[in-house]
């Protein structure tokens, strides 16, 4: 193969990878906005209809998009915010002590990624309703904070191995405790690292599904994936209102993502291709 | 993976300086605290129950009522013929994502890996299906593989295919491949951005040598890349293996295990057992079974990878 062939190949590809990429959400936003007759027609309607926009107020007016995407909101900051919270410590205690246990502690980390979710949720369901944290938003976020925290402890371990200890010694010198030099010097630099890590956990809780859909009954207290999944195989609600809720839910996160995308694949690399 | 080189000998002393930083011996274990007890509590503790449970008879319905049976849902589970069903599936998914993502997040990572330009529009485009809600995904799969209406049937349809009114979902040999490719859609695009960032560490020498020595691509594959990205590689290989043994969301709301079981894996067979047939502590027992996988594989990789590192010491 000449020079010229193998490139053209190679943008063949690239364009074809991108096209893979993109074309099943590109297709999600089509649907919305394609007629009711148009979507039983014979041949697929290829581009969005943008007569069809009234197909999005009318979602937000006769479904209960607008509180589920409420729900899902509150869900993700609270599994980030806790997260991040309870993660900062031990990862920096990881990161620069040596102590007795340390090694459990990683592996404490390491096997929650072992436990499925689906395994755990019929034992949590009985704790929680003990401790009447069923149905409710505050225990969905402490159910997915448990599967959040150990990656994002490693994720910022990763962070502060990177920080150089004269940073710190300094501070250390002029006698600030641990604690003052973790908040106030060590979290400033990993700051973006720190950023990556919120957007992962946000994620986390704004995607998840076994939690929401087990732990959660109340009608208005459902997330958004749990009120997109329960048109599957349910006839009444036209396609493309479904789409336009599938538009909804996965454009902000999506849009979101790629503004960030660059701190959280150089915090999550940072974290597991280091090894 | 940096080279020791270039470790000063500042950096090269940090652990002994670390050390002789440390206040009180007690303060590591006041910065652990607080996620140790958070994990024990919300994942120690269930699976501690997780697994008393799965040596009782209880019922969703009547949870108080448990009666202990010993190994007796262990015992009928191995006795099931569909149980063995249960475990193939299993194993052929896990086996194929893994196989897929690694292979398809490779060559993609290998497309963008070379500058171009709109490269980093191209990277961030890559990373799209891994962005979007599992939920979304599945529900416009679901519509897309549509027997009527969907696109991935209408050139098929084009063509006058008899397959094109196949229904993927709703025909059992069918559906486990329409749940694979989703789930690769979704997936493949981590083990691409992971790669990519391995990719950073092949050096330029080492491939530049090759090609002045008239490597052709492969070899230089073989000679400056494959040996930089292997350990990403494995580590790859464990967490998509543990990630696809756990996946639930996105086969339960396309299938929910159907057709008869096609798509029934162990995690979606324990939620069948728990949430449908109200049997807790035989769900209890499958779970026991997944996570006895799960956790062979993982001291399997640690096993390989420890052969691996002596088996390099001694080179």
């Amino acid at each position: 193969m000449n020079r010229s062939t193998s490139h053209a190949v190679r943008i063949v590809l690239i364009l074809g990878l991108l096209g893979a990429s993109v074309f099943p959400i590109y297709w999600m936003i089509v649907t919305s906005l394609t007629s009711s007759a148009n979507l039983f027609a014979d041949t697929p309607q290829m581009l969005p209809d943008p007569s069809q926009a009234f197909n999005y107020a009318d979602t937000f007016r006769n479904t209960g998009v607008l509180t589920w995407l409420t729900n899902s909101a509150i869900v993700a900051v609270g599994t980030m915010v806790l997260s991040i919270l309870l993660a900062i410590l031990p990862a920096y205690a990881l990161s620069r002590f040596r102590f007795r246990g340390k090694g459990g502690v990683g592996f404490l980390l390491f096997a929650t990624q072992m436990l499925p979710e689906a395994m755990l949720v019929v034992p949590l369901y009985a704790i929680f309703a003990n401790l009447s944290l069923l149905d409710s938003l505050g225990g969905l976020i402490l159910a997915n904070t448990a599967f959040t925290v150990p990656v994002i402890t490693w994720i910022l371990k990763g962070a502060i191995d990177g920080v150089p200890l004269e940073v710190e010694e300094a501070a250390r010198v002029d006698g600030c405790s641990r604690l003052d030099i973790v908040l106030s010097i060590v979290v400033p630099v990993v700051a973006p690292t720190l950023a990556a890590a919120s957007v992962i956990a946000f994620f986390h809780g704004w995607n998840e599904y076994v939690f929401a859909r087990t732990l959660v009954s109340s009608q208005e207290l459902r997330t958004a994936s749990v009120g997109l999944a329960s048109f599957i195989g349910e006839l009444s609600t036209p396609i493309h209102t479904v789409m336009a809720i599938g538009v909804i839910y996965t454009l902000p996160a999506v849009l979101f993502y790629l503004m960030v995308q660059r701190y959280v694949v150089a915090g999550m690399t940072a974290g597991s291709v280091k090894g | 993976m940096r080279p020791q080189a270039s470790l000063s000998p500042k950096l090269a002393a940090r652990p002994e300086r670390a050390a002789r930083l440390d206040g009180s011996p007690w303060t590591p274990y006041w910065f652990v605290a607080p996620v140790v007890l958070f994990l024990l509590a919300l994942q120690g503790y269930p699976l501690l129950r997780e697994l008393m449970l799965s040596f009782t008879q209880t019922s969703l319905l009547t949870p108080q009522q448990s009666t202990f049976i010993g190994m007796r849902n262990y015992e009928e589970l191995i006795a099931r013929p569909d149980f063995w069903h249960v475990i193939a599936v299993t194993g052929i998914y896990t086996l194929v994502c893994v196989v897929m993502a690694i292979s398809l997040g490779l060559g993609a990572a290998l497309l963008l890996d070379r500058p171009f330009r709109g490269r980093g529009l191209a990277r961030a485009l890559v990373t799209i299906p891994w962005a979007a809600p599992p939920i979304a995904v599945a529900t416009i799969f679901a519509w897309m593989l549509n027997a009527q209406y969907g696109i991935f049937n209408y050139p098929l349809k084009l063509m006058d295919l008899e397959i094109g009114y196949e229904s993927w979902l709703d025909n059992p040999r069918l559906a486990l491949p329409a749940i694979l490719f989703t789930t690769i859609w979704q997936i493949f695009p981590f083990s691409s951005v992971v790669l990519l960032a391995a990719l950073q560490g092949v050096s330029e020498e080492v491939r530049e040598a090759a090609q002045i020595d008239g490597a052709d691509r492969i070899n230089i594959f073989k000679v400056a890349v494959w040996p930089t990205i292997r350990p990403t590689v494995t580590l790859l290989c464990l967490f998509i293996t543990i990630w696809s043994l756990r996946r639930f969301d996105l086969i339960w709301v396309m299938t929910q295990g159907g057709p008869i079981g096609a798509t029934k894996t162990l995690v979606i067979e324990l939620y069948t057992r728990a949430f449908v047939s109200r049997e807790l502590g035989e769900a209890a027992a499958i779970g026991m079974v997944g996570l006895s996988i799960a956790l062979v594989v993982t001291l399997v990789y640690f096993w390989a990878t420890q052969r691996a590192e002596k088996a390099e010491g001694r080179r």
